[in-house]
């Protein structure tokens, strides 16, 4: 009797667990649209830091700067498509130049 | 559709991808710790389910310029 009134508590906490984690996650909007969920994104990334300095105050420790990278991945992928198609575009012309010469080597080297 | 409203949804695209992927991968790792004994495959399905929510955000967004949206002209 009694075994059973705490395996039926242990259920009811562990279903009031997991139900409040998918109202949480409902009320906040993760579980919807596409445009809500890039708004919660954008509130999550701007209440980062200061959570972030918050505990580092509370804990009493400094967390390293972080390095700041400058490379922009856009950037280096549209001269990588730039230069690729560029290569292909002059690839015939540079061949054709390049057995023009080694045709001209060899006969030379022939006379 | 412009380009530039192109880009703006695929942005919202992998950022609401971002979104469901965490929120997935959170759920189910409380059910696989409340439910069923910290096994694995709660976490593959909340995650799996999480992308597949996301996938699915994406195409209507992406399909709705070209949906024909109409309006029911109410009767008085």
């Amino acid at each position: 009797m009694i075994l059973k009134q705490i395996l039926t508590a242990r259920f009811a906490t562990k279903v009031t667990i997991a139900g409040g984690a998918i109202y949480v996650a409902y009320d906040s909007g993760l579980l919807g649209d596409g445009k809500e969920g890039s708004v919660t994104l954008g509130r999550a990334k701007a209440a980062i830091p200061p959570a972030v300095e918050e505990w580092v105050k509370y804990f009493g420790f400094e967390l390293p700067a972080t390095p700041k990278i400058e490379f922009s991945p856009l950037d280096a992928w549209n001269s990588g498509v730039q230069k690729s198609i560029h290569a292909l575009s002059v690839a015939p012309s540079t061949v054709s130049d390049y057995t023009k010469q080694g045709l001209k080597y060899v006969k030379d080297l022939t006379k | 559709m412009s380009e530039k409203e192109l880009g703006q949804k695929w942005d919202r695209c992998l950022a609401d991808c971002a979104v469901k992927l965490g929120t997935g991968l959170g759920l189910g790792i409380v059910f696989s710790v409340v439910f069923f004994k910290r096994r694995t495959w709660p976490i593959v399905f909340g995650t799996g389910l999480g992308l597949g929510m996301a996938y699915s955000n994406c195409q209507n967004d992406l399909r709705s310029h070209y949906v024909l949206h109409s309006k029911v002209a109410k009767e008085e």
